[in-house]
């Protein structure tokens, strides 16, 4: 794993609108740096987030996933955080259960005010993913249609 | 094929600094789909305007991504521009080129490629997108007031003025607030009381204007418009309508001895009492803590003593419903207590007092009748030391943040108290003197200069007794450092100015955003400094950050403003971003199999179930159906509906789906 | 055995209801039968292995009619049953439920509350199966689970006998069949076969009553009721539920508490 330093992980971030996304606002009016892998899908809420858009997300090639949204209680919409939270319990469960690598997915409460937070979020996912090397485990089950096939040694 | 058009703003040099936009616009331009690309000087501009309108007419586009600054920032803005050219707004989609791309990172081939990224995201989602028609829901025109202080008045007022009817809730027995605590006010010196109780009476008197004092806000629910507010009538155990407010049964109560919250606990009230001569209302409460009845099941001497019989031992607290269009919170503040301070004796020594409680001393309705005396001994001091910055922009006792009267209240005790003791010394020991305001520099001057206070510039590291008088310690940084040690008879910390006691569990009952300090966050700090991120509640006065009078009087007629704007229309025009059920030809009628998770987990109470009927009037089917004027948009039914029967406008399955894939199908 | 036989004749021939549900002797095990008429009530029987879970059934409007009907239900089907009535999938003026107990007695229930307090008699253990492919899932690591799955996953050719099979797979249109956008691709494919899997694993969190008929109707084996099954294990003291016993107050997932875990979030 460690001759991964070419290795640009492709990340998506899922985010909130009212304080994670405001927040990532905030870090650019801030002009905080931050690397370029990850891009930003807006949503109204945590709670929109439907976990077939993460596991989406892994097949079509991306290494790592940032879920974000307001801290407990700040909830736009009183609640949603809080759903959510619940379906990532859940997810999370699951997916290890089945073997999925749960540490590419990063969940994270950014606020509005939290531009600077958002950028350590950012960096320190790039690193870890970075370290972890590319999700080519998933990606290889994902080619299956395009490749000969499933084949557990290749 | 969709016809899509993309505008890509240089933004000045904010996004063509470290993004080559010609690039973007060139490469967007070879998308599938894209009708017409272009990058410009400023899209918001006037002339970028117009390129838009132009595009849309001239290529007869579907469809418009603008890659330029946050959504947050101008998508109301090219909305508009698309509608006026007859395109429907909601085919109209930003792509954050400046704050999530430009802005965040160095120039490099990159940063322009996740550019090209972020406006590839959003010409996929643009192609999903469908025409939507704002909603339209109808508006309840009565405000409800949160907080009885100068702010909470001045916006009733305000309100009620414009024809509109005001609820107004207030925690304490008598509406007024720090406001009617106060002796003389900066920079004038008028005294607080002669300008504030007029309008208290004004208030009590407004045939627009319902006042609920000893009350407190339980829930609130719904939005904008439409809110529906539980308000908690705290059990007076008088009963107001026939109590004549004659005050027979405060002089007789034999419970004398509870400090008093008016007199910042300098003086003492009773157990049923008036919390101040001209409180509105002027009837008394029985403070059931204190009183002997509720604590030992004896006593009912004021019981006696009324002559209409207004005593009701067995009132309960009430709930009543009141439906509002509007809220305004102007909750207030609260100052930190002496207690706070260890190196000034933790509130151990009884003449380290709070500016507060040398206001109630500095009053002639207070406790020593506006004589500057000792609590301690009742002596007058001779020696006086006022201590600003007590608290606060001391990061190291939490509060980094400047109190902002401080100064200035400061400055006027100190005249104060020049010219009620004509012999004594006064020092004040500042970090800076902020006065900035009309007249409020050469108001400090006047101290100095004409009332000879003197002004140290330094930080005074500790107070101790010792011999009946408080030394204080401190060092003079214009001179070097220099020690100083004053023998006080009495001091007066300029406490720190915090968030009202319970601002943080009100924020969450309302759902308004509030900062690390607990102060209500306004919706933006220059633009929308009176609005909060919840449509239809907006801040007055001090629970936003500690001001002063002129200020949060003007706050509270901004926010009285922008009520009366809120209620000059009959309806209330909202986004369409709401879930919707899909509903299909029978015999399908939906694919929602009326499971009802999504109503479970709504916290808008917006699912309906609709029941799906025959022609012979039997039930086929019960499905959910969402109420549009309750839902407002947060999405999470669209993530727990297993058969994907509910979808949320504006970020649809279908949306979303084509936005994630974007990204990574290179 | 009798006692029900009679009962089921009674309850047809006096019209109380239109069918009764329950099962017969098949070829290698106890298969369902439906029974319209006293003649057929001849045929019911009643066992240990009776676990074909009858559930499935009953929110089948073309096979249950408008009528009331009656279905004789082991504890499996039981919990199936209670669940649904959260779910606001059955009335219990419709159903009358019918089981036998330990002693041998027939009872009856008409409502979501009598059901409950039989059912909570009964505790939902990991039958012998089960603890050996389980406790072999436990002590993998990530790597190996993944790859125990995946070779699972390959044999999958999407027959959906697995949702077939759930009594609380009801949905008129499965989210495998909607098609904007196309979530799950429909062909057999281990990523496909995987993303099937763990979605139907969401979609069962707080609702699967661990009955195993997924499982038990996989024609090529694949222990999927042990996806649901495990998750609910894993879950239930987190969300504070009993497996195997719906409570009436809403849904695990559409549900939250305020200190829900939350150390995986940063």
């Amino acid at each position: 794993m460690s001759s991964n330093t070419d290795f640009e992980p492709k990340i998506i971030a899922f985010v909130c609108n009212w304080c994670t996304y405001a927040g990532a606002d905030l870090t650019g009016t801030s002009r905080l740096k931050y690397a370029t892998n990850v891009k930003i899908v807006r949503f109204p809420c945590t709670g929109r987030i439907d976990f077939l858009l993460l596991l989406k997300s892994f097949a079509q090639g991306a290494d790592g996933v940032i879920v974000s949204g307001c801290h407990p209680n700040d909830c736009h919409y009183t609640s949603g955080n809080f759903h959510a939270r619940r379906r990532w319990i859940a997810f999370r469960s699951i997916l290890d259960l089945m073997g999925v690598d749960i540490r590419r997915i990063q969940y994270s409460w950014v606020s509005a005010a939290e531009g600077s937070k958002w950028a350590d979020l950012v960096n320190n996912t790039v690193a870890d993913i970075r370290a972890l090397g590319p999700y080519a485990e998933y990606q290889k089950v994902a080619d299956y249609l395009e490749k000969e096939g499933y084949n557990e040694e290749a | 094929m969709s016809k899509i058009g993309v505008f890509i703003c240089h933004c000045g040099e904010n996004i063509s600094a470290t993004v080559d936009v010609e690039r973007v616009a060139r490469e967007i331009g070879g998308m599938e789909g894209v009708a017409h690309a272009i990058d410009y000087k400023y899209m918001c501009s006037d002339p970028g305007q117009t390129f838009i309108k132009e595009a849309v007419k001239k290529y007869g586009l579907d469809g418009v991504v603008v890659g330029a600054c946050s959504p947050r920032m101008h998508e109301p803005t090219f909305r508009r521009a698309c509608a006026e050219a007859g395109l429907n707004p909601y085919l109209c989609e930003m792509a954050n080129l400046r704050e999530h791309c430009s802005w965040v990172h160095e120039k490099s081939e990159e940063t322009t490629e996740k550019a090209i990224d972020l406006v590839k995201m959003m010409v996929e989602k643009v192609k999903k997108n469908k025409p939507l028609d704002s909603i339209k829901v109808p508006v309840t025109k009565r405000a409800l007031v949160i907080g009885g202080g100068i702010a909470g008045i001045q916006a009733s007022l305000d309100i009620a003025n414009t024809g509109h009817k005001v609820i107004l809730v207030e925690r304490d027995p008598s509406i007024g607030g720090h406001m009617s605590q106060l002796s003389e006010t900066f920079p004038t010196l008028d005294c607080s009381q002669c300008i504030l109780t007029p309008r208290m009476v004004e208030v009590a008197q407004h045939p627009n204007i319902k006042l609920y004092t000893y009350a407190e806000l339980e829930s609130l629910e719904g939005f904008i418009g439409n809110f529906k507010a539980k308000i908690r009538l705290k059990a007076k155990s008088v009963n107001y309508s026939t109590c004549t407010g004659c005050g027979a049964c405060i002089q007789k109560c034999p419970v004398k001895k509870i400090p008093s919250e008016f007199n910042a606990g300098l003086g003492t009230r009773t157990a049923i009492y008036v919390p101040f001569p001209q409180a509105v209302p002027n009837k008394p409460v029985i403070d059931r803590v204190n009183c002997n009845y509720y604590k030992r099941g004896a006593c009912k001497i004021c019981e006696k003593t009324c002559q209409v019989g207004s005593i009701e031992w067995d009132k309960e607290d009430e709930i009543i419903t009141e439906e509002v269009g509007a809220v305004v919170l102007a909750t207030g503040f609260d100052v930190k207590g002496t207690d706070f301070f260890p190196e000034y004796g933790y509130g151990q020594y009884k003449d380290v007092l709070t500016g507060l409680q040398f206001e109630r001393l500095a009053s002639a309705s207070g406790p020593t009748f506006g004589e500057i005396r000792r609590p301690s001994d009742g002596a007058i001091p001779k020696k006086i030391v006022f201590i600003a910055c007590a608290g606060s922009r001391d990061p190291a006792k939490g509060i980094p943040y400047c109190s902002k009267i401080c100064c200035m209240y400061t400055a006027k005790h100190a005249m104060l108290y020049q010219h009620k003791v004509h012999d004594g010394e006064s020092t004040v020991f500042y970090m800076d003197i902020r006065a900035g305001g009309k007249n409020y520099e050469e108001f400090v001057r006047r101290a100095i200069e004409e009332d000879t206070v003197n002004y140290v510039r330094g930080r005074v590291a500790r107070v101790y007794e010792k011999n009946g008088k408080l030394i204080v310690k401190g060092v003079d940084t214009l001179l070097g450092g220099e020690q100083v040690e004053i023998e006080a008879d009495m001091v007066v910390l300029a406490t720190a100015g915090v968030a009202n006691c319970g601002s943080e569990q009100l924020a969450q009952k309302l759902h308004v955003s509030y900062d690390p300090y607990h102060f209500f966050a306004e919706a933006h700090p220059k633009l929308k400094p009176v609005e909060t991120n919840t449509a239809g509640i907006f801040l007055a006065g001090a629970c936003q950050a500690p001001k002063d009078i002129p200020e949060t009087v003007g706050m509270a007629s901004g926010a009285a403003v922008k009520v009366a704007a809120l209620f000059s229309n009959d309806e209330l025009v909202r986004e369409p971003v709401v879930a919707v059920v899909n509903r299909l030809a029978p015999p399908l009628y939906s694919t929602c199999v009326g499971c009802f998770m999504c109503e479970t987990a709504c916290p808008y109470n917006a699912i309906e179930h609709e029941e799906i009927k025959g022609r012979d009037g039997s039930l086929i089917r019960t499905i959910a159906r969402v109420n549009q004027g309750l839902c407002q948009g947060c999405g999470t039914c669209v993530a727990f509906c297993r058969s994907k029967s509910i979808d949320i406008q504006g970020y649809t399955n279908e949306q979303v789906y084509a936005e994630v894939m974007s990204l990574l199908n290179d | 055995m009798k006692k029900l036989r009679d009962r089921a004749a009674e309850l047809l021939s006096q019209g109380v209801v239109s069918l009764v549900i329950g099962y017969e002797e098949g070829t290698k095990r106890p298969r369902p039968l439906f029974c319209r008429n006293s003649e057929g009530a001849e045929k019911l029987i009643f066992d240990s292995h009776c676990f074909h879970n009858l559930a499935v059934y009953i929110t089948k409007k073309e096979l249950v009619g408008k009528e009331r009907f009656a279905v004789t239900a082991p504890i499996s089907t039981l919990r199936s049953i209670m669940q649904l009535y959260v779910e606001n999938q059955l009335s219990e003026e419709k159903l009358l439920v019918i089981t036998v107990d330990l002693s041998g007695e027939l009872r009856e229930f008409t409502t979501f509350d009598e059901i409950a307090a039989y059912v909570a008699q009964f505790e939902l253990k990991r039958g012998e199966r089960e603890q050996e492919i389980l406790s072999k899932i436990e002590g993998m690591t990530r790597e190996e689970r993944w790859k125990f799955w995946m070779e699972e996953m390959s044999h999958c050719f999407k027959c959906y006998a697995c949702r077939s099979a759930c009594p609380l797979c009801y949905c008129s249109k499965c989210v495998v069949e909607v098609n904007r956008p196309q979530w799950i691709n429909p062909w057999p494919a281990p990523l496909a076969n995987m993303e099937w899997h763990i979605n139907r694993a969401m979609h069962m969190v707080g609702r699967c009553t661990a009955c195993g008929a997924c499982g038990d109707a996989c024609p090529v084996g694949i222990p999927v009721d042990l996806i649901t099954r495990k998750m609910m294990e894993d879950l239930a003291p987190e969300f504070g539920y009993v497996p195997g016993q719906p409570a009436k107050q809403g849904n695990a997932l559409s549900s939250w508490k305020l200190d829900d875990r939350e150390q995986f979030i940063r």
